[in-house]
């Protein structure tokens, strides 16, 4: 199932509508990064709230998108991981370290923008 | 991850395993009752004679039983009625029947923890006893009536065994009755529920008091989470100030659940670790490299308060008057 990516400002929304397959989920990367690359984008929310399992290929290349996009220079947030899916997570080992995760779309945009203001009054400092 | 500690048990335990009563707790047991060799001597020679009047003191003490309305709850058919009378012959049968080792123990304490699982009050068991002996009594007394003296002594052996048996049977009350009150309590604490708080916008706090398993470690990472989204929160104290002992499985928890939270955007902040606790984390070699943790609930809060950007202002003076009103 493909992911949809939307634009909403400066940042990108890609929000999960169903389970993903290992090629769903390249795929995604490939988009996600080249969109940001098109866009100029300042920061990227990955909706996970859907899932109810995230295996350790799906935490894998949610970090390496994370860490692409921030090379790129656009922050990015996991948000809407479930209780359950999180508690299994970390029993298994996939603690998505480095990465940033709110709770929903809204405390992630919130995330995005603090982080965005806390960078724009670093350059203002400088 | 350390492995379990916990050891299965080759086999089940006997009971007197379980309570701790070996050789040399039985051999303690015939000392204080001054016990021995020639008591053994003289109830191996009452044998025939206890094998004799074994029907007897039955009838008589069934009798007498049923004469108590209380009693009879025990006796719903006359089947159980004839299988009760049956064992409870072997068992007064078995009185003078040697071999007054571990096994005899095993035995005895079986039929005590018997009675005690169907409720059978320690006062009519000790009437029970009452009752056996003065039966038996008159039996042994009238069996020879020329050697009064040597009759005495025997029923005296006898009186010392059934003693060691009323012993034996009390301490399978006692020792069952401290683990259903043990296991009561761990439940009680268990159902405890560990409360979360919401003391500001966005903000929980978790006081954990009591011994954390497995189990309730797990409930607890699963309320939390569930509070997490339910109060959109964003930052949680964890006050272990309550918890006794934090070990590494208590503090793999911890650790667990901390992670669990970020992966929702919540910040934990851990309070209340004693120095008791920091020195044993210490010395276990425990990391919590990315929790915060602090020393007490209000280092805690104010830590928590700092992430979510408060600043908390003292305005004017405490006001003794007010103050002192509240008792």
């Amino acid at each position: 199932m493909k992911v949809p990516i939307l634009k909403q400002g400066d940042f990108l929304i890609a929000s999960i509508q169903g389970a993903l397959t290992d090629t769903d989920l390249t795929s995604l990367q490939e988009n996600l990064v080249s969109a940001v690359r098109k866009n100029r984008s300042k920061g990227v929310v990955v909706d996970v709230t859907v899932l109810d399992v995230m295996d350790s290929f799906a935490a894998r290349t949610l970090r390496s998108i994370s860490l692409m996009t921030r090379l790129m220079g656009a922050n990015l947030v996991i948000v809407g991981i479930q209780p359950d899916v999180a508690f299994a997570m970390v029993q298994l080992g996939l603690k998505l370290e480095g990465t940033m995760t709110g709770l929903d779309l809204e405390s992630g945009i919130a995330m995005l923008k603090a982080a965005d203001q806390k960078q724009e009054r670093g350059h203002n400092e400088r | 991850m350390s492995p379990s500690r916990t050891q299965l048990p080759e086999k089940f335990l006997t009971l007197a395993e379980m309570m701790n009563i070996g050789d040399q707790d039985l051999a303690r047991r015939k000392e204080f009752l001054e016990f021995g060799p020639d008591d053994e001597e003289r109830l191996h020679k009452l044998a025939p004679l206890a094998v004799n009047y074994a029907e007897d003191v039955i009838e008589a003490f069934y009798e007498h039983l049923l004469k108590f309305e209380e009693m009879k709850a025990f006796f719903p058919d006359n089947a159980t009625l004839a299988r009760v009378k049956a064992k409870q012959k072997a068992y007064f049968i078995r009185l003078t029947q040697g071999k007054y080792d571990l096994d005899y123990v095993e035995e005895r304490l079986k039929i005590g923890s018997v009675h005690e699982q169907i409720d059978l009050p320690v006062k009519s068991y000790l009437g029970m006893y009452s009752f056996y002996l003065r039966e038996a009594w008159k039996h042994i007394f009238e069996s020879d009536r020329a050697q009064p003296d040597e009759l005495i002594t025997t029923f005296f052996s006898l009186m010392k065994l059934v003693f060691m048996d009323i012993s034996l049977t009390i301490d399978t009350y006692i020792d069952s009755r401290e683990r259903t009150i043990k296991s009561l309590q761990q439940e009680a604490i268990r159902e405890l529920s560990t409360p979360v708080l919401p003391f500001r916008e966005g903000m929980l706090l978790l006081p954990i008091i009591g011994q954390i398993d497995s189990q309730r470690a797990r409930q607890l990472t699963e309320h939390l989470l569930e509070s997490i989204r339910a109060n959109r929160a964003r930052v949680i104290v964890i006050d272990i100030t309550g918890v006794a002992t934090v070990d590494s499985r208590v503090a793999n928890h911890l650790v667990q659940t901390v992670e669990a939270a970020r992966l929702m955007g919540a910040e934990v902040v851990i309070s209340g670790i004693s120095p008791e606790i920091a020195l044993t984390m210490v010395t276990l070699g425990i990391d919590l490299g990315s929790v915060h943790t602090v020393g007490d609930l209000q280092n805690g809060i104010e830590h928590a308060e700092q992430l979510m950007g408060y600043k908390v202002k003292q305005f004017g003076e405490v006001n003794d008057k007010n103050y002192g009103d509240g008792a």
